[in-house]
C-alpha cells in the first residue's frame, strides 16, 4: 500500500462537486420557473437535491477526519484558514444590506414623507421581543462557549448539556421571530422600510437556522464520541458561525430595530 | 393500582437505562475499522450497500432535474406560435 510523504489530504474522487453544481443549477433554474411560470417541481427538485448533495458530502467529510485519521494538523490549520474566509464573505454580504438600510434611512426622501421611519410605518417597540431576542443570543453565546471548554477538559456529560442549552436557545429565538413576523403590521412590501427591514432580519434568521443546524450536527457527534479534548474542529467551526450570527444580531438590532424606530 | 404503577415505573427505567446504555456506547473504532479497510471503495461508498443506494437516488434525481431543466429553458427560449 502506498504512503504519502507529505501531511496533505488528496481526497478520494468524489462525485458531490458536480453534483452540488448541479443541484445549484436546479434551485436557480427552479426559482425562475416558480416566479414565472408557477411551477414549483424544478425548485422542490433543485432543494431536493441541494440537501442531499449537503448531506453526503459532509458525512464524506466526518468519515475522512473522524474514522480514516486524514485531518493532520497541517489539514486543520487549511480549514481553519476556509472557514474564517468564509465567514469574512458572509459579513461582507450583510455589509451590502447594511449599506442599503443606511443609504434609505440617513436621507429619507420626501416619498417617505422626509423622515425615518417612514410616514405611516409603526415599527416594532425594541424594548419588547426584539430586546429579549438580544439576551437569547447573548446567552447563546456564552453556553457554546461553555460547551468549547467542556469539550476540553474532557467533562462529557456538561459538554453535552451546554451544546444542548446552545441549540434549545438557537431554536427559542427563531420561534420568537418567526411569531415576531406573523404579528408584525407592516410587510416586505411596505416601501424601502419593508424591504430592508425583512431582507436584513430574514437573511439573518436564515443564518440562524442553518448555525442552529450545524451546532445541532454538532451535538450529534458529540454524544457519539466524535470529539477528542484537543481535536475538535468541527465544533469549534460551529461556535465561531454562531458567534459571527449573534454579532450579526447586535448590529441589526443597535441599527435597524433601535436607530431606526 | 399504585403497586401497579410503582411495576410500570420500574419496568420503564430500566428499559430506558438499557436503551440509552445501548445508545452512547462508542462506536467510533468500529467506524474506523470500516473505513480503513483496504477494500479500494471511495469513501462515499465505503459505508456500504445504503451509500449507493442514497448515491444513485441523488444522482438519478440531479440528473432527472438537469435534462428537465434544459428542456423547459428550450421551451421558453422559443417563440410563441400565434394561432
Amino acid at each position: 500500500m502506498a504512503h504519502q510523504a507529505h501531511s496533505y489530504h488528496m481526497v478520494d474522487p468524489s462525485p458531490w462537486p458536480i453534483l452540488g453544481a448541479s443541484a445549484a443549477l436546479l434551485t436557480t433554474s427552479g426559482l425562475t420557473m416558480w416566479f414565472h411560470f408557477h411551477s414549483p417541481y424544478l425548485l422542490i427538485m433543485g432543494l431536493t437535491s441541494t440537501a442531499l448533495v449537503m448531506l453526503q458530502w459532509w458525512r464524506d467529510v466526518v468519515r475522512e477526519s473522524t474514522f480514516q485519521g486524514h485531518h493532520t494538523p497541517t489539514v486543520q490549520k487549511g480549514l481553519r484558514y476556509g472557514m474564517v474566509l468564509f465567514i469574512t464573505s458572509e459579513a461582507f454580504f450583510f455589509l451590502g444590506f447594511f449599506w442599503a438600510f443606511f443609504h434609505s434611512s440617513l436621507a429619507p426622501t420626501p416619498e417617505l414623507g422626509g423622515q425615518w421611519p417612514p410616514v405611516g410605518i409603526k415599527p416594532l417597540n425594541p424594548m419588547e421581543v426584539p430586546l429579549l431576542n438580544t439576551a437569547i443570543l447573548l446567552a447563546s453565546g456564552v453556553t457554546v462557549t461553555w460547551a468549547h471548554h467542556s469539550i476540553t477538559e474532557a467533562r462529557r456529560k456538561q459538554a453535552i448539556f451546554a451544546l444542548t442549552l446552545t441549540v434549545l436557545l438557537g431554536f427559542y429565538f427563531t420561534a420568537l421571530q418567526a411569531m415576531e413576523y406573523y404579528e408584525a403590521p407592516f410587510s416586505i412590501a411596505d416601501g424601502v422600510y419593508g424591504s430592508t427591514f425583512f431582507v436584513a432580519t430574514g437573511f439573518h434568521g436564515l443564518h440562524v437556522i442553518i448555525g442552529s443546524t450545524f451546532l445541532s450536527v454538532c451535538l450529534l457527534r458529540l454524544i457519539k464520541y466524535h470529539f477528542t479534548s484537543n481535536h475538535h474542529f468541527g465544533f469549534e467551526a460551529a461556535a465561531w458561525y454562531w458567534h459571527f450570527v449573534d454579532v450579526v444580531w447586535l448590529f441589526l438590532y443597535i441599527a435597524i430595530y433601535w436607530w431606526g424606530s | 393500582v399504585y403497586l401497579l404503577f410503582q411495576a410500570l415505573r420500574q419496568i420503564s427505567q430500566r428499559t430506558i437505562n438499557t436503551a440509552s446504555r445501548r445508545q452512547y456506547v462508542n462506536r467510533v473504532s468500529e467506524n474506523q475499522k470500516l473505513f480503513q479497510e483496504d477494500n479500494g471503495l471511495p469513501v462515499h461508498l465505503k459505508g456500504g450497500a445504503k451509500d449507493s443506494l442514497l448515491y444513485r437516488a441523488t444522482t438519478g434525481l440531479t440528473v432527472f432535474g438537469t435534462m428537465y431543466a434544459l428542456y423547459y429553458l428550450l421551451v421558453s427560449s422559443m417563440p410563441k406560435k400565434p394561432n
